[in-house]
């Protein structure tokens, strides 16, 4: 077929398919993604005892507060890395708030903390729920999320995903952290941090393999 | 480059209207652009045209992903950029390129085709779903009009020949990723 027959026939289809925008696939992704999310939360582990008495502490309130502030943060730059050559823009910085906020938190309460005290606070005794339960958690929103991108067009599908991760695992961290009784930022600026950073990096295979187009 | 983005700005606009004429003019001239992107990346090559046509069916298929208020050049070039990429990495990973044009036309030529070539094409045709496999061999093998066969499935003719595109565009990358795994084989 010659190319002027191809852009001829491509013509006669010129009006835009009616199909539901990026946007608002993104947010049904990640409300059907959450919500199998929080049925499994809810099912497996639940919120602690106490939890509002808990969040009544500022330092508390952080673990849940920044990676739900992470999380719109990160949607929104996977909604601009879906649209070839629109610039993540400022929204970039803004996202470095809550990791710059937890590596003070981090910092804060390692000058306050007794010297004896601060490497049984930083190892905890539930990395090995943690680093899984932020992973596992994130994965149903992850998969939401992809779905919508799909329809997007990513020229870099790897960043994209990463992208969508890093807002998953924003909301999948902020439930798990109503479970978690771990309140010093010694421990949950470390391993939350390692529990997105493993989500990221799965999201960003997954966009290499599924965000192609 | 600002004149030309607002023009086609002002034209994709139009066409989302539904302006089929405005529509077939921003690709006209688009197309030349995307060729000389093509070629920037792969020289006088005789399968520079295949790859415009897949940035073009990539355009049309993405074209949702231009919102009003962004400026059109980068989007089309990014997208012209990435599909050019990803046809060259599918095109070296498959070794030489299978001419499915010609071998379709060849085939519709006479029944001395290149019985080996016949087998490739019956064996990719297997591995698309049956409407698309059947349009390729209604328009590209026994040489019925596009009019023609869409009156038997229903379609309109534009739509058999965007099909019959996509079909011959999936064909390629098949048989790209078939030369893999035969080379690997050996």
């Amino acid at each position: 077929m010659k190319t002027e027959d191809l852009i001829a026939t491509l013509a006669t289809e010129a009006p835009m398919a009616p199909s539901a925008s990026l946007e608002r696939r993104a947010g049904l992704g990640v409300a059907f993604g959450g919500l199998v999310t929080l049925t499994l939360f809810f099912v497996v582990l639940g919120p602690r005892p106490g939890l509002l008495i808990a969040m009544s502490d500022p330092f508390t309130l952080a673990k849940t507060i920044l990676p739900l502030l992470l999380a719109p943060l990160a949607l929104i730059m996977s909604l601009h890395a879906a649209r070839p050559a629109v610039p993540l823009g400022v929204v970039r910085w803004l996202a470095l708030i809550p990791p710059v906020s937890a590596a003070g938190l981090f910092l804060w309460a390692f000058s306050t903390t007794g010297a004896g005290d601060r490497f049984a606070l930083f190892i905890g005794h539930s990395i090995q729920v943690c680093l899984p339960a932020i992973t596992i958690l994130s994965l149903p929103i992850i998969a939401g999320l992809l779905g919508a991108l799909r329809h997007g067009a990513p020229v870099r599908p790897a960043r994209c995903g990463a992208l969508a991760g890093l807002a998953s695992a924003g909301i999948a961290t902020a439930i798990y952290s109503t479970f978690c009784v771990e309140d010093s930022p010694l421990f949950y600026a470390v391993w939350y941090s390692l529990g997105i950073g493993i989500a990221t990096g799965i999201g960003a295979l997954l966009g290499m393999r599924y965000l192609r187009w | 480059m600002t004149d030309r983005n607002d023009r086609w700005g002002d034209l994709l606009r139009r066409a989302n209207r539904g302006e089929a004429a405005a529509y077939a003019r921003f690709l006209t001239e688009a197309a030349p652009v995307i060729r000389n992107i093509v070629r920037g990346r792969a020289g006088m090559d005789a399968g520079t045209e295949d790859i415009v046509q897949e940035v073009l069916l990539a355009i049309h298929a993405k074209r949702h992903t231009w919102r009003e208020s962004d400026p059109v050049t980068p989007w089309l070039y990014a997208i012209a950029r990435y599909k050019t990429a990803d046809a060259f990495r599918s095109r070296k990973r498959g070794g030489t390129q299978v001419p499915l044009e010609d071998l379709a036309e060849q085939l519709a030529d006479d029944g001395s085709g290149d019985p080996t070539a016949a087998r490739d094409l019956a064996r990719l045709l297997d591995e698309i779903d049956d409407r698309s496999a059947s349009i390729v061999r209604a328009v590209g093998i026994e040489g019925e009009s596009a009019g023609e066969v869409g009156a038997r499935l229903g379609m309109s003719e534009g739509a058999v020949r965007v099909a019959y595109h996509r079909a011959l565009a999936r064909l390629r990358k098949l048989a790209g990723t078939e030369g893999l795994t035969e080379e690997t084989k050996e």
